[in-house]
């Protein structure tokens, strides 16, 4: 009997703290995100809604690319094709050089060309990066805010096709992270996350440039 | 032909006291009709009060299927449909017509006859019980018109009789759709409402008791004279008999915890699996508007109807008085049914059988003892306050528990951005 | 003619029992399991599951992938706790390599962050499985909560990996990337704001009376059973065994911290019995507690500067073969892997431990009622890419 009325007592009360509980829920502020009508404001204060060094989509600056295939070989699904052919001029000839990427210690990048010593930096100097990708100028940093700095790598193949079929990417990274020059990125912003298509075939991506060659 | 329209007015001047249904009103405030369909007046004045309900009382599951969209995105920290209209009020509206144009499937081996009928008979009977629920009243001159459309003398009566017709809509339902799991569904759904029908007809008995009617009207008019008078109040055993209702009320409805035959993680969707399109369409109306009808009784019975907390028709009076009630119960049924797990069949039987009717029995058994001793229905204060002093004290050691078990899980939602 | 030995088998069922296919598609099986069930009325007679509907030949796979190739698929198996898989692999892996004198053994640093991240992928699986049982109970309010703080573990890790299911962060001999300049503050962030909401969940579903009715004493799972079918992690111990290999057998530096072992018990005040869906289903609520107690211990030492990664030329494994497990979320997971000093493993294979859980529905299952094969199957807690690979 006892067992009986403490079973009612017991049922009834747990179910008014499972109800206060969800009510106390109700009066807070939704979490929702309603994409995409709210990152705008990702533009608007500096905020960031993606992390940096998020992997997005892969993208290939292949001017910098020296064809070394490492990414063709870790790739686990096979996912890039590249051709590529020697330039006449016999072995070794070098059509240019791959430009040095900066990394800064707040982990943006800056893509140029440093002048002087790559290997070593010295604390509280200057450094030059001029013809900076995309817009060409020249900047200044001090050293004391730089992390490393990628060498310059020459670029002796010409190269035919370079492709990377999205659809079969498994966005694993592990390309960008054997890749010498850093040519091969994963892009970190919205623009790595929102490339649909409606037909497959229209995911596989060819970076290569022939104007390059002219 | 004469003995008909007797009928009619019979039917339609049929009152306790001196209120009038709704064909009167109607009757009344429209200007007088041509002479040749004088005699008539009644007829026609009873066929447009039907008319205005099956305009209107359909409408209502349209706000309610909104509105428990809302309210459990409100619970689980979402914001539910937010693009059709502004803050998605018009969602209903779009998923009506996108249910309308929806392929009308028939399940090939199963009972094509049944299988069309089953969803008409659920949503006519679920409609059906209110054509008996007095909505509000207003006051022209010396008369009181109610906005009910046939004050039957056997009002509650009807309606239980009507509620359980639905039964059989749900299992011709299943039984139709030729298939596994919508037999299993329908004939727990069958199992589950014609047991918990016994807790609602014993809970209505005791507070009929009170009341010594079954006129909707009459039990309406007898909580009239303010917020005491409310049958909820009256007796502590009528109290009890409020909650004893409103549980056996949800398990009629099929609502979470007793959703067994629309089970989604169990049965996709049990009874209705098969259904698309407009017929689905029916069986959710025919839900929400059994939903709101039990809600309507719950607080017709219990909550004073269309009465008011003062005397007359006043603050919580009249027909936004009673519908508020009533939606307030409609908000608390969805409260419920997102908070909590779900009874097992075996374990919701058990509720009704082993707990509800014992409980229900007591209650009867409680009620009439508290009228014979002190005269509960009289409503005088040797009866009204010993209950008043008895109900106060247990809902403060209920509630005194609960804030004990919630105590320790008061928490910010949001934590700081991490970017 | 057919030959002898081809003849075709029928087998009748009972004139009185329903054969009722809890197919592939279904809200509540996680993932793509059929269950066979043999039905009388609402009482269960067998119950057979049938699996291989996500089988994606991994182990097969694996043989043409060098080890470091490998690591991304192993994400792919257990995809809610993938930073343990990649864990397990990764020590069978070193083990192997820890007789090669050029490999220098995984720094300081590296270890901080793999338990780390491995106890924070703790939780996550551990909310996973509980707003989804509640979910399969029939209360769909903890599930919307479960997810909404597995969004911020997701985003912690999106911060230091790049990417929120398939991570691909821990290697062999370290991990891929260093944690960014505020990494901790936003754990500490995270820990602080999560470890009271533990207890609400237990306030809102654990102490729930129709929870309770729901779950106790459904599907006992003693602890010789568990032991004869080789089940391993909360199921064992929600059956009364204090085995956990963090405790019992510590890899890398789980010996350092100091950490409790959530075990099952009889409960006479709710009707909880050793081994019954409840006690699995509270073991990982208290396993969630702990994973917070480690985190915070981490958080007040300080972590060592150093490299993330082991120095070492190529993934060459001397000859031989290895057995290494580690204690993922749901159980033991094992690797076993054999090697003729390439670079690519001659036999690679993975031992789930869902799928050991799974085997023992068959027993568990008998004589309970529809309802109640839902609630096993979610206290379980099986994830069908890990038992299919």
């Amino acid at each position: 009997m006892v067992g009986y009325i403490s079973n009612i007592y017991v049922g009834v009360y747990t179910v008014l703290v499972g109800m206060v509980i969800t009510f106390r829920q109700m009066l807070k502020p939704r979490v929702t995100h309603q994409y995409p009508y709210q990152y705008e404001f990702e533009r608007k204060d500096n905020y960031r809604e993606i992390p940096i060094g998020y992997r997005g989509q892969l993208h290939n600056r292949v001017e910098d690319c020296i064809v070394c295939n490492k990414c063709v070989q870790i790739c686990p699904v096979d996912c890039i094709y590249i051709d590529s052919r020697k330039p006449s001029g016999g072995r070794g000839a070098k059509l240019w050089e791959s430009m040095n990427v900066v990394h800064l210690k707040d982990r943006k990048q800056i893509i140029g060309i440093v002048e002087g010593n790559t290997k070593k930096i010295e604390p509280d100097t200057e450094i030059t990066i001029s013809q900076t990708v995309p817009a060409g100028k020249t900047r200044k940093v001090s050293s004391n805010d730089v992390d490393r700095i990628v060498e310059r790598k020459k670029v002796t193949f010409y190269m035919d096709r370079f492709d990377i079929d999205m659809a079969l990417c498994m966005y694993c990274g592990l390309c960008t992270e054997v890749c010498p020059t850093e040519c091969l990125t994963m892009v970190d912003t919205l623009q790595g996350i929102e490339y649909s298509e409606f037909d497959r075939a229209s995911l596989n991506y060819s970076f290569v440039k022939p104007e390059l060659y002219k | 032909m004469r003995q008909f329209f007797s009928i009619v007015d019979n039917l339609s001047e049929v009152a306790v006291g001196s209120s009038k249904p709704l064909a009167s009103l109607l009757v009344e405030i429209l200007p007088p009709l041509p002479a040749f369909l004088e005699e008539y007046e009644q007829l026609l004045a009873m066929i447009t009060a039907c008319g205005i309900f099956v305009a209107v009382v359909p409408l209502i599951p349209l706000v309610l299927v909104l509105a428990e969209r809302k309210v459990s995105a409100f619970i689980q920290d979402r914001t539910g449909p937010m693009r059709v209209g502004p803050w998605g009020i018009l969602q209903t509206l779009a998923d009506g017509v996108k249910l309308l144009f929806k392929e009308d499937l028939i399940p090939p081996y199963g009972d094509r006859v049944l299988f069309r009928i089953a969803p008409y008979i659920i949503v006519c009977f679920s409609l059906a019980a209110f054509v008996a629920i007095p909505f509000g009243a207003i006051d022209l001159g010396d008369e009181q018109y109610i906005f009910i459309v046939s004050n039957l003398n056997i009002g509650i009566f009807y309606i239980l009789a009507v509620s359980s017709v639905i039964v059989i809509g749900i299992i011709m339902a299943g039984w139709a759709s030729n298939s596994k799991w919508s037999l299993l569904g329908s004939l727990r759904s069958a199992a589950q409402m014609v047991s918990y029908e016994i807790p609602v007809g014993l809970s209505i008995l005791s507070v009929i008791m009170l009341v010594q009617t079954l006129n909707m009207q009459g039990i309406v008019d007898q909580q009239g004279s303010g917020l005491h008078s409310w049958l909820i109040f009256r007796t502590p055993f009528s109290f009890v008999a409020f909650f004893v209702f409103f549980i056996s009320a949800i398990a009629e409805v099929n609502r979470t915890p007793f959703d067994l035959p629309e089970a989604e993680s169990e049965l996709v969707a049990g009874f209705h699996t098969e259904y698309s399109g407009m017929r689905f369409a029916l069986f959710f109306i025919a839900e929400y508007a059994n939903m709101f009808a039990v809600c309507a009784i719950a607080a017709t019975l219990f909550l004073g109807g269309w009465q008011g907390v003062l005397p007359g028709i006043d603050i919580l009076g009249g027909l936004p008085g009673f519908v508020f009630k009533t939606l307030f119960l409609v908000f608390v049924m969805m409260w419920i049914r997102w908070t909590l797990p779900r009874l097992r069949v075996d374990q919701l039987m058990n509720l009704c059988w082993k707990y509800l009717i014992p409980v229900s029995f007591f209650n009867i058994l409680g009620v009439g003892i508290w009228m014979l001793v002190l005269g509960a229905d009289t409503m005088d204060m040797k009866s009204l306050g010993p209950s008043l002093v008895i109900i106060v004290l247990a809902v403060f050691i209920l509630l005194r528990q609960v804030f004990k078990g919630v105590s320790g899980t008061k928490q910010e939602t949001i934590p700081a951005p991490s970017i | 003619m057919a030959a002898e030995g081809s003849k075709f088998i029928e087998v009748q069922p009972f004139s009185d029992e329903m054969v009722l296919s809890m197919g592939p598609q279904h809200p509540s099986t996680h993932g793509v399991l059929k269950l066979e069930l043999r039905l009388d009325g609402e009482i269960v007679r067998e119950a057979i599951p049938h699996i291989g509907y996500l089988h994606r030949c991994f182990e097969k796979h694996a043989e043409n992938l060098s080890y470091p190739q490998i690591i991304p698929f192993t994400d792919r198996m257990d995809y809610i706790a993938a930073m343990n898989q990649n864990w397990g692999f990764c020590l069978a892996v070193e083990k192997m390599m820890a007789a090669d004198e050029k490999f220098s053994g995984v720094p300081e640093r590296a270890e901080y962050l793999r338990v780390l991240v491995g106890e924070l992928n703790r939780i996550a699986s551990h909310l996973l499985s509980f707003g989804t049982y509640g979910m399969d109970i029939g209360a769909f309010t903890p599930f919307l909560y479960a997810f909404r703080d597995r969004e911020e573990i997701l985003l912690l890790f999106e911060e230091i990996c790049g990417a929120r299911l398939t991570y691909n962060y821990i290697r062999i001999g370290g991990v891929s990337r260093d944690m960014p300049p505020d990494w901790l503050g936003h754990v500490k962030n995270f820990i602080d704001y999560f470890e009271p909401k533990v207890d609400e969940y237990n306030a809102l579903l654990t102490e729930n009376k129709i929870f309770i009715e729901r779950t106790v004493k459904v599907a006992v799972l003693d602890e010789d059973m568990a032991i004869n079918y080789g089940i391993t992690g909360p199921n064992l111990r929600g059956a009364g065994k204090k085995w956990d290999l963090r405790k019992d057998e510590p890899y890398s530096i789980y010996d350092r911290f100091d950490f409790d072992v959530p075990i099952g018990h009889d409960i006479p005040r709710i009707g909880a019995v050793l081994g019954d869906c409840w006690n699995r289903y509270k073991v990982r609520m208290d396993e969630m507690k702990e994973s917070v107690k480690i985190i915070r211990q981490i958080l007040n030492q300080e972590i060592p500067e150093g490299p993330i990664i082991a120095q070492y030329k190529a993934v060459r494994p001397p000859a031989g073969e290895i057995f290494d497990r580690s204690e993922a979320p749901r159980g033991e997971l094992g690797f076993y892997i054999v090697s003729d000093g390439s670079v690519k493993p001659v036999r690679l294979k993975a031992k789930s431990p869902c799928f050991t859980a799974l085997s023992a529905l068959q027993e568990l299952s008998k004589g309970l009622m529809v309802a109640d094969i839902i609630a096993i199957i979610g206290s379980i807690d099986i994830v069908m890419g890990e038992i299919d690979r």
